[in-house]
């Protein structure tokens, strides 16, 4: 069993929303020209899956899954006669709470940095169909995350490891338009390069060990070493040349 | 008659329209496709529960098979206790194991642990589930051991998202098969299996080959059987 | 008709005159709407690991864009304009759980494959893109080309990224071993030279240097596809 830390710090490197499973990615590669832009749209996605995630948890457990209803009345429950199983309505119910809550935050920034609004421009209202958000609540629905506060704490993690990479984008691609970059490749097909580097660096994060309580249990555990120093096998060779390289690049510039 | 798209009475009207079309439409093909998903899911795990005990199965024979080989499903609990008159959702093949492992609410000396005797060729075995951690989701898969209730006689893994290629292969039958001949306990006491680094392990009791580039989920693996069968050794050793 | 409605409304465009045409083709190359209008790019790289995957992936899409196009066509006069995003996600979000649900009644085991990423078709930019871009402002037949231009135009990318993948990473095509067998200590074929799966491909970031790859022959090939500073 993670503990909430666990899933929050998974969230943010390993299991990185855009490195790992690649949500989020239109919006990213549009908005990450500029680091003012991506900072903001950010700030955005992260305050979005802040609080759409415990809404479908909560949605998800009482009203959605199989039996969820039991409160209602015991005999729509797991083992009551008449089961119910809303659960085909996720994908609408999900997709609904995130549209709704969007439009509120589209309100909130015009009213309060319409400078910041302008700037977004289309894609504050695009958010509602960032897969990331999307996504964190169908990885919620499919990992049965068991409290509120797990949910919450994966959907701040997966809302601040989005942030990171569109920062860090954003970064790297205004230094990149002094460079010379080959024409065809110029724009888009060096942004994909350039993740897929950032993705391969972020890699190296799966190394880290998860999850301390049971091994004081077991006495056995000669192997906790090795569990450390093996995982550099998930990587091949070619990787960490690969990191370094990336390192020095960003710490270069 | 002029009909004016952007009158509010006309937008509520429409929404609602779609809201029912939608609302009939998904709810009449979830009901004529239930019986038929929840069969799909009923199958695998009845071919995962025979895949350990060596039998082959599609999922066209496999309620049939299941059948044949499998004579009785029961439940224990933590400490080795059988459990009597359970709601049908906690019953030994309706219990989701997954689930039960990752419920916080649930503390580990309450979960429930199922058993499934099967008969193979006049012998009897025990189809044991296991659950556990890998690399980037859950790995479960069952452990089946004979009836000295210590060797074990076939296992097989399966996996949520692990790497193909590396940690996926745990669901091969080469990894699988390496398990075979081990033993869970001995003399009521509980035995470690270990999984060591590829090559290591080969004609060595109580070790296991690894697979190389698969090392966490070769981990999770080990950490995932082992706890898991300390419970059930636990209960068998004191049957005799 | 009167006849001076019929003139009004000009000549009836034959099925599949250049214009149509046009509409399947293009997506194929110039406007392709992953690598030129950049849509649809997260299901792209995530689910491309295996040919099945990537197969089946497409199938989803293809089925989406279709009967989504050809709705929203139809309904196109009847949206109220206010509530017109909502209902193209509504359309959406209906179509995908009906694939879903057929998938996983049908072909459990492509079901489990694609686990939580046929949910995400819903937020495929390029469905919404299309219904936005053309379908509600096309009849149905254009639109029902246009989505099938759109969808081949992103399922051959999606194949090629999955070809690529399954090949140099783990050796095979569509689950068959082509190199021979790897099982350590028992190499044949290929491996028995000493040939090892690059298992990089096998990991997320390979699909995107894929992906910009393509986009650079693409784009070298095609001049006026170059982006200027």
């Amino acid at each position: 069993m993670e503990s909430t830390l666990d899933i929050f710090v998974k969230a943010i490197f390993t299991e990185n929303m855009i490195f790992a499973y690649f949500l989020g990615m239109c919006s990213y590669l549009a908005v990450s020209k500029t680091v003012k832009t991506a900072v903001g749209l950010g700030l955005a996605v992260i305050f979005v899956l802040v609080v759409t995630l415990p809404i479908n948890y909560l949605l998800e457990n009482y009203v959605l899954q199989e039996g969820a209803l039991v409160w209602l009345n015991p005999e729509y429950g797991v083992n009551g006669s008449n089961t119910i199983n809303l659960s085909f309505l996720s994908f609408i119910t999900f997709i609904a709470v995130v549209a709704a809550i969007v439009q509120l935050v589209e309100m909130i920034v015009e009213k309060f940095t319409p400078a910041l609004y302008g700037a977004l421009g289309i894609f504050l209202p695009l958010i509602a169909v960032n897969c990331s958000i999307l996504g964190g609540a169908l990885f919620m629905q499919d990992r049965q995350y068991s409290t509120v506060l797990d949910a919450s704490a994966f959907g701040l993690g997966s809302g601040i490891g989005w942030f990171l990479a569109v920062v860090f984008l954003a970064a790297i691609r205004e230094k990149i338009r002094y460079s010379n970059v080959p024409p065809a490749l110029r724009g888009i097909g060096i942004t994909f390069i350039v993740t897929g580097l950032m993705g391969i660096a972020f890699q190296s994060f799966m190394g880290i060990e998860y999850g301390s309580g049971n091994k004081e249990k077991e006495e056995n555990r000669i192997e906790t070493s090795s569990i450390l120093t093996e995982s550099t096998d998930e990587n091949s060779a070619v990787e960490s040349t690969q990191t370094s390289q990336v390192i020095n690049y960003k710490a270069a510039k | 008659m002029q009909i004016n798209k952007d009158a509010n009475g006309y937008t509520f009207l429409f929404s609602i329209a779609i809201v029912i079309v939608v609302g009939v439409v998904l709810s009449s093909l979830t009901l004529a496709l239930g019986p038929r998903k929840k069969f799909n899911v009923e199958v695998k795990k009845k071919m995962d529960i025979l895949s350990a005990i060596g039998v082959e199965t599609t999922r066209a024979d496999g309620v049939e098979k299941y059948d044949l080989y499998i004579k009785d499903a029961y439940v224990i609990s933590a400490d080795g206790v059988l459990q009597e008159n359970l709601p049908t959702d906690k019953q030994a093949f309706n219990l989701d194991v997954l689930k039960q492992s990752r419920d916080k609410t649930i503390a580990e000396e309450d979960r429930l642990y199922p058993i499934f005797e099967a008969e193979v060729d006049g012998e009897t075995q025990y189809v044991l589930p296991v659950v556990g951690k890998g690399l980037w989701g859950p790995i479960w898969g069952y452990v089946a051991i004979a009836s000295d209730y210590e060797t074990i006689t076939g296992v097989s893994f399966d996996h949520s998202g692990e790497t193909p290629g590396l940690g996926a292969e745990i669901s091969q039958p080469f990894f699988t098969e390496r398990y075979i001949g081990e033993k869970i306990g001995e003399n009521g006491n509980s035995l470690d299996i270990m999984v060591v680094k590829d090559g290591t392990g080969t004609g060595v009791n109580q070790k296991v080959d690894g697979i190389t580039g698969g090392t966490i989920t070769s981990k999770g693996v080990e950490r995932m059987v082992n706890e898991t069968m300390r419970v059930y050794y636990n209960y068998f050793s004191k049957l005799n | 008709m009167s006849a001076t409605e019929k003139t009004l409304k000009g000549p009836k465009e034959p099925l599949f005159s250049r214009k149509n045409r046009k509409l399947i083709t293009e997506p194929l190359s110039d406007n392709n709407p992953i690598t030129i209008q950049v849509l649809g790019i997260c299901s792209a790289l995530a689910i491309t690991v295996q040919v099945e995957q990537s197969f089946w992936m497409s199938v989803a899409v293809l089925f989406v864009m279709l009967v989504g196009n050809v709705v929203i066509s139809l309904l196109r006069n009847l949206i109220p304009s206010r509530v017109r995003i909502i209902i193209q996600l509504v359309v959406v979000a209906f179509l995908v759980i009906v694939v879903d649900e057929l998938l996983q009644a049908f072909v459990p085991d492509v079901s489990a494959k694609l686990s939580v990423f046929v949910g995400l078709i819903i937020t495929n930019c390029i469905i919404m893109g299309r219904f936005e871009a053309f379908a509600m402002g096309n009849k149905p037949w254009p639109s029902f080309l246009d989505g099938l231009g759109n969808a081949l135009g992103y399922a051959w990318i999606l194949m090629v990224i999955g070809i690529v993948r399954e090949v140099l990473g783990s050796g095979a095509f569509w689950g068959v071993s082509l190199f021979g067998s790897n099982l350590p200590g028992k190499e044949t074929g290929l491996y028995a030279l000493g040939y090892v799966n690059n298992n990089l491909m096998i990991l997320p970031p390979s699909a995107l240097i894929v992906v910009g790859i393509i986009i650079w022959i693409q784009r070298a090939r095609n001049k006026e596809l170059i982006e200027e500073n």
